[in-house]
């Protein structure tokens, strides 16, 4: 009997493709610089897919070079402009806030009632409001629910800083996302309809 | 290093992130489990921020791919590997 053919390029790409969509656009902030960021991946890939050994985890394999491709392309384009100061941000930002805006009265889940509110573009945009460091960890970690080793794989650095960079971008990222909440007037609204208490 | 009988608040919040990320020893989530079901300030801090780590997952997953994408891709590697061949 004859072994069977390895998988083709295209079809594993296939496979991982809407996982590897999230992740470019919650490194690049929107749908069309993820678009030529995954584009420009895929072919970097394809052309190395003979480095890649069958049967080992292609999507590990394929994310690190897109996460390369993406740091490049930053490089090139100079460093992006941050919106929002992120270094202050406290431990329990978003739940120090949402209670100080009077979000937790009458309501069981305070978390889910703001997230239901935002778009999946005004979060991709706090996510790439990021410093480029904990931006990369956080997308990997959310896009694709890596652990911490699997995410230290793809950069390969230790585990270690892949978890306090994890814990670092979840505080900025509560900021961000308040800050979005905020100026898009979600904030506004939830608090006008908030129940008395 | 020696695992102590029970957390304190702060023992518990030093290790909410690694709690969430499913990344503690057994023991360690032992205890903060226990620690979670008396006390009431630790577990609606823990619920707040495991609900929020969950919503943005989900609007991160949901983001919708266009549905050519795999066929705009293919197209373009397609084209690369015919200039290869000339």
């Amino acid at each position: 009997m004859e072994p069977s053919r390895p998988p083709s390029f295209e079809s594993l790409l296939g496979e991982i493709l809407s996982r590897a969509y999230s992740m470019a656009c919650s490194l690049t902030g929107n749908r069309s610089d993820a678009e030529d960021l995954l584009q420009d991946a895929a072919l970097r890939a394809f052309r190395a897919f003979d480095t890649f050994t069958p049967g080992t985890n292609f999507k590990a394999w394929f994310f690190k070079i897109l996460t390369n491709c993406h740091f490049e392309r930053h490089r090139r384009s100079g460093s992006r402009p941050e919106t929002v100061d992120l270094d202050d941000a406290s431990d329990l930002y978003l739940y120090q806030r949402t209670a100080e805006a009077g979000l937790h009265q009458g309501c069981d889940d305070p978390a889910s009632l703001v997230m239901s509110k935002m778009t999946a573009e005004q979060v991709m945009s706090a996510i790439a409001a990021l410093p480029e460091e904990f931006r990369v960890v956080a997308t990997l970690h959310f896009a694709d629910d890596m652990t911490y080793q699997e995410v230290a794989e793809v950069l390969g650095c230790p585990v270690g800083t892949v978890r306090s960079r994890l814990h670092r971008s979840r505080k900025m990222l509560q900021k961000c996302l308040w800050s979005i909440a905020e100026k898009s007037g979600i904030v506004g609204e939830l608090t006008a309809r908030r129940v008395p208490a | 290093m020696t695992v102590p009988d029970r957390f304190t608040c702060e023992e518990v919040f030093r290790r909410l992130g690694d709690y969430l990320d499913h990344a503690l020893s057994p023991e360690e989530l032992r205890l903060v489990r226990e620690h979670l079901e008396i006390c009431s300030m630790c577990a609606s801090e823990y619920r707040f921020e495991s609900s929020l780590m969950d919503g943005i997952r989900a609007k991160v997953q949901q983001t919708g791919m266009p549905a050519d994408l795999l066929q705009r891709i293919t197209s373009l590697l397609r084209t690369e590997d015919e200039a290869g061949e000339e």
